[in-house]
C-alpha cells in the first residue's frame, strides 16, 4: 500500500497520522469538541429552551431546534464530551481488567488460576450482551453508572482473548524463560516484561472497545437505559424517531452524522493501528455490537 | 482407540464442559436479577408495613434462606419453567413467553437468513476479486455499514418506507396472513440485512481470502475448474467452521439488540418489547426469566455448535 508498511512493526502509533490524515483531523476535532465542553467554553446550556418548537436553521440556531426550542447544534456538541466520557471511561477500565486478567491467564497457561479466568470469560461472553446490561441496570436500580459498570464487565474478555494468547506466544521466546532461571517472580514478570511487550496489543484492543462502547452507549440511551440526566446522540435519536413521524428530520440527520463520523474515525485509526502495531491479528475483530 | 470410541468421549467432555458454563450464566443471572432485585416484600406489602410483616412475608416467599438455597431453588423455577406471573398483568410468564416468542421469531428470522446469506455473497465476491475495484467497493460499503448505528438504520428505514413513501406499515404487528405478514416484516429485515452486511461481510472476506490462498486453491485454479466449484468444494468446504462459529456467536448479539430496539420502537408485540417494558416498570419476574432462559439456550448452543463442527470435521479434537 505504501511505502510505511514495509518498516518496522516497532513503528510509533504517530506513523499512523502520516496515512490517515482525515481520519486523525477528524477524530481531533471530535476531541476539540468535547475538550471545550469539559472546559466549559461552550454547549453548556444544552438543556436551556432558546428558541421556538422545530426552528429552522438559522443565525441564532445553526441547525434549528427540536421539538421543545434546545438548540440542535449546542446539544450534538455537547454530545461529543458524553460519547468521550463513555468511550473513553470504558476503553481504559476494560483494558486495565483485560490486560492484567489475559496476563495472568496466558503466564500460569494451563494453571487453575487459568481455568478460572476462561471460565469467567466463558460465561460472560454467553450471556447477551443487552441482556447483562439490563440485569445489572436492574440490580443497580438505575443507577448512573450501572451502564458504564455493565460495558466494562462485558468488553473486558475480548481484550484479555488476545492479550492471554499473545502472552502465550511471547512466554514462548528466551527471555521470559531467562527471567525466570534468574529468579525474577511471577508479578515481576508479568508487570516487568510480559505487559511492556503486550502494549500495542492492548492499545488496539482499547480503540476496538472506544469504537464499541459508544455504539453501545447509543442503543442503550435510544432505549432508555443508557445516559441520565446528560445528553447524548443516543438520547437525541429517542428524540428523532418521534420528530420524523411529525416530518421534522434535522435531530436525526444532525446525531447520525455526529456519531457517523466519529464511530468511522476511530474504526480507521484502530485499522492502521492495528496494520502497524499487531499485524498478526489483522482485522478479526470481535467487539462489535449493534 | 477406535474413531467412534474417540467421538463418543469428545461428546461427553463437551457436555461436561457446558455444565460450568451453565453454572456460570445461571450464577450471573440470578445474582442479578433475583438476589439484588428489589425485594418482592415491600411491594407486595403496599404502604407502612411494620417490620414483622416484612419478616413474615419475607420467611414465606423463601427471602430469609441462605444464598445457595436460593439459587437452587431458582434453578429448579428455571428448570421446570415454573417462572411465577407478570406484575405488570399477573399473566403467567410462561404463557406471557410463548405467546411473544413465535412473534418475535417470525420477525427476525428473514432477516437474518437474508442478511447473512447477502454478507457472504458479497464476500465471496470480494475475495473472488481480492485487491480488483469490486473488493475495494464491497469493502468500503462494510466499512460503512460497520460505522452505522443500528438505531440509525432503524430510523432511515422508517423515514424513507414510513413517513416519505409510505409503502409499508411502520407500527404494530397485524398479520392475519400472507400479505400482511409481507408488509409488517419488510422493514425489519431491511434493517437486518443492512446491519448484517456491515457487520460479518469483512469478517466473512478476511477468512475466505485466507481460505484461497492455499495450494490445493491454487491447483483447482490453475486445472481451470469454474468459480463456482472451487468456492463450493475447496474454499468453502475450508472455512466452514470458522462461518458456522461466527453465524451461531451472532445470533445473540443481532437477534437480541434487533428484537429489543425493533420491537420496542415499532410496538411490535414480541418478546424484546416485553423485555423493554419490564426493563421500563421493573417487572423482576420476567426479566428474570427472559435473562435467565435466553442465557442458558445460548450455553446450549454453543455446546451443540461445537458438537457439529467435531461431526463436520473429524480433525477437531478435544483441546
Amino acid at each position: 500500500m505504501n511505502t510505511v508498511r514495509t518498516l518496522s512493526v516497532h513503528k510509533r502509533p504517530w506513523s499512523v497520522v502520516r496515512t490517515d490524515h482525515i481520519a486523525t483531523l477528524v477524530a481531533i476535532a471530535y476531541l476539540a469538541a468535547a475538550l471545550g465542553v469539559w472546559l466549559g467554553l461552550w454547549a453548556d446550556n444544552w438543556a436551556e429552551i432558546t428558541g421556538t418548537m422545530w426552528a429552522d436553521p438559522s443565525a441564532a440556531h445553526w441547525l434549528g431546534t427540536n421539538r421543545l426550542g434546545q438548540d440542535i447544534l449546542v446539544r450534538a456538541v455537547a454530545s461529543t464530551a458524553t460519547a468521550f466520557e463513555v468511550g473513553l471511561a470504558v476503553a481504559l477500565s476494560s483494558s486495565i481488567i483485560g490486560g492484567l486478567l489475559g496476563a495472568v491467564a496466558g503466564h500460569f497457561n494451563g494453571s487453575p488460576v487459568d481455568e478460572l479466568i476462561l471460565w469467567l470469560k466463558g460465561t460472560i461472553d454467553a450471556i447477551p450482551f443487552y441482556l447483562l446490561v439490563v440485569a445489572i441496570a436492574f440490580a443497580l436500580q438505575g443507577h448512573a453508572m450501572a451502564m458504564h459498570l455493565a460495558m466494562i464487565l462485558a468488553f473486558w474478555t475480548t481484550t484479555a482473548r488476545v492479550v492471554r494468547a499473545e502472552t502465550i506466544r511471547i512466554g514462548q521466546s528466551g527471555f521470559i524463560e531467562a527471567a525466570r532461571a534468574g529468579g525474577s517472580t511471577a508479578s515481576r514478570i508479568i508487570f516487568r516484561h510480559l505487559l511492556p511487550n503486550l502494549v500495542h496489543v492492548l492499545l488496539v484492543q482499547a480503540t476496538l472497545v472506544f469504537v464499541a462502547a459508544i455504539k453501545a452507549e447509543v442503543v442503550l440511551s435510544f432505549l432508555g437505559i443508557g445516559v441520565q440526566d446528560s445528553i447524548s446522540w443516543g438520547l437525541m435519536l429517542a428524540e428523532a424517531g418521534q420528530d420524523i413521524m411529525a416530518g421534522q428530520y434535522m435531530n436525526f440527520l444532525v446525531a447520525s452524522l455526529c456519531l457517523f463520523g466519529l464511530v468511522m474515525a476511530a474504526s480507521l485509526l484502530a485499522d492502521r493501528l492495528q496494520d502497524r502495531l499487531d499485524p498478526r491479528t489483522r482485522h478479526q475483530r470481535s467487539v462489535d455490537i449493534g | 482407540m477406535t474413531p467412534r470410541i474417540e467421538l463418543l468421549r469428545f461428546i461427553t467432555r463437551k457436555l461436561a464442559a457446558a455444565l460450568p458454563l451453565i453454572f456460570g450464566v445461571t450464577l450471573i443471572s440470578f445474582t442479578l436479577t433475583v438476589h439484588f432485585g428489589p425485594d418482592p416484600a415491600y411491594a407486595m406489602l403496599g404502604k407502612n408495613p411494620t417490620a414483622a410483616d416484612v419478616a413474615a412475608l419475607q420467611r414465606e416467599l423463601g427471602q430469609d434462606q441462605p444464598f445457595w438455597q436460593r439459587y437452587a431453588s431458582y434453578l429448579h423455577r428455571l428448570a421446570t419453567l415454573d417462572l411465577g406471573h407478570t406484575e405488570s398483568s399477573g399473566e403467567k410468564v410462561r404463557d406471557l413467553l410463548g405467546r411473544t416468542l413465535p412473534v418475535s421469531i417470525r420477525l427476525l428470522a428473514p432477516g437474518f437468513v437474508l442478511g447473512t446469506g447477502l454478507a457472504l455473497l458479497l464476500a465471496m465476491f470480494a475475495a473472488w476479486h481480492r485487491g480488483g475495484r469490486l473488493d475495494r467497493l464491497i469493502t468500503g460499503i462494510s466499512v460503512i455499514g460497520m460505522s452505522l448505528s443500528f438505531v440509525i438504520i432503524i430510523i432511515a428505514l422508517q423515514a424513507v418506507f414510513g413517513v416519505w413513501l409510505g409503502w409499508f406499515p411502520v407500527r404494530g404487528w397485524e398479520v392475519h396472513g400472507p400479505a400482511s405478514y409481507l408488509a409488517h416484516v419488510t422493514i425489519p429485515t431491511l434493517a437486518f440485512v443492512l446491519a448484517s452486511i456491515g457487520y460479518n461481510t469483512r469478517f466473512f472476506r478476511a477468512m475466505l481470502v485466507n481460505a484461497m490462498s492455499t495450494d490445493h486453491v491454487r491447483t483447482a485454479r490453475a486445472y481451470g475448474a469454474s468459480p463456482t466449484h472451487i468456492m463450493r468444494y475447496h474454499v468453502l468446504r475450508g472455512c466452514l467452521l470458522p462461518i458456522t462459529t461466527r453465524i451461531v456467536y451472532s445470533v445473540p448479539a443481532l437477534a437480541i439488540s434487533g428484537s429489543l430496539l425493533l420491537e420496542s420502537h415499532f410496538s411490535i408485540p414480541g418478546i424484546g418489547r416485553v423485555t423493554y417494558q419490564a426493563i421500563l416498570s421493573g417487572d423482576q419476574p420476567v426479566l428474570m426469566a427472559v435473562v435467565g432462559l435466553s442465557a442458558v439456550a445460548f450455553a446450549l448452543t454453543v455446546t451443540v455448535a461445537d458438537l457439529l463442527c467435531r461431526l463436520a470435521d473429524p480433525r477437531i479434537r478435544l483441546a
